[in-house]
């Protein structure tokens, strides 16, 4: 199966305590079912940023895909032909 | 423009596409930057250096030890006292040949559209989305162009958000992300940067030179030293700037 790259950034890098990461994924894949399996792999510090409590994904969490912010609804995002999946969680100044 | 002018500017005007229609356009320009903590802080010296008109500087309370880390213009004398007084005794000793005014508020409902309105172009840089949001919404609303610089860890990022041309801070972020916190953890060589391309971006948008980072956001993680920009797009069904 073909590897797909999750690059991370904000307080998500922190809760999977990496930068990126590779995963296989089946052709026909969505982004839901890869996020799916990887809120399951890192918990629920990693979890509660993707995901509302009633398991929507959430609207704060920026999709990029190969350098461009993914159109359409996140829910139904097809990952065939993505080679980086950067999840961007929101940061503030101070 | 003067002689004084000239010799304070003189590195910059040989900039291309700058010189001294630029410096004119700067001279004439009023900045309010919201917040000057570690990120305003550098984002308005940088202002200054560079010969903006007016900045005008909003800021609540007083500076606390656990800020010196990053608000690297504030001082340990300073500590108990109001921020937005230290940084304009700092910058009009640096230029006083720029007019600052120390407006000791956030940003809030009550003084939003008066703080946005005053300015020519608007700095965001405030720890709680709450705030961001408000002055994104008067931006959207007065049509005033918005940089908006973030810092997280060792990452940092910059928005040029112009109404009506690009994605505005809610086209991005619909909702006061739940788990975000006002304390985290921060490096001030980190919010310096981001501060500074931050200003660089503004600088560019009210010159009129160089090429400003329409539709796009400039990330960066000075874990890795990398740097990246991501384009992004305008929400046609933005409750902020969907209309426009």
């Amino acid at each position: 199966m073909p590897q797909l790259v999750f690059t991370y950034t904000g307080q998500l890098a922190a809760a999977a305590g990496a930068a990126e990461e590779a995963i296989e994924v089946a052709p026909g894949a969505t982004l839901r079912s890869a996020l799916d399996f990887l809120a399951a792999r890192h918990g629920e510090a990693y979890a509660r940023h993707l995901f509302h409590s009633d398991g929507r994904m959430r609207s704060t969490l920026l999709v990029v895909f190969d350098g461009e912010q993914a159109a359409g609804d996140k829910e139904s995002l097809m990952l065939d032909g993505v080679g980086t999946v950067m999840l961007m969680t929101p940061i503030a100044g101070g | 423009m003067t002689e004084l002018d000239r010799s304070i500017y003189e590195w910059q005007l040989d900039l291309p596409g700058f010189g001294e229609a630029g410096q004119e356009r700067l001279r004439n320009a009023t900045a309010l930057v919201s917040r000057v903590g570690g990120l305003g802080g550098p984002l308005a010296l940088s202002l200054a250096a560079a010969g903006i008109g007016k900045l005008v500087l909003a800021h609540a309370g007083d500076l606390r030890l656990d800020d010196l880390n990053r608000q690297i213009l504030m001082r340990h004398d300073g500590v108990g006292k109001p921020r937005v007084e230290s940084l304009k005794a700092t910058l009009r000793a640096f230029n006083p040949h720029i007019e600052v005014e120390a407006i000791p508020e956030n940003v809030a409902e009550s003084n939003a559209a008066s703080l946005v309105g005053r300015a020519d172009i608007v700095f965001g840089a405030a720890p709680l989305f709450e705030e961001r949001f408000l002055l994104n919404r008067e931006c959207v609303r007065q049509r005033k162009p918005l940089i908006d610089c973030a810092m997280y860890g060792l990452e940092g990022q910059v928005i040029p958000i112009v109404p009506g041309e690009t994605p505005c801070l809610a086209c991005l972020y619909p909702e006061v992300p739940e788990h975000w916190r006002r304390r985290f953890p921060v490096m001030g060589a980190v919010s310096a940067l981001a501060a500074n391309i931050g200003a660089m971006e503004g600088l560019k948008l009210l010159a009129g030179f160089g090429e400003v980072n329409l539709n796009r956001l400039l990330y960066f993680d000075t874990a890795a030293m990398r740097f990246q920009t991501v384009k992004i797009r305008r929400d046609p069904g933005c409750s902020v700037c969907g209309e426009i």
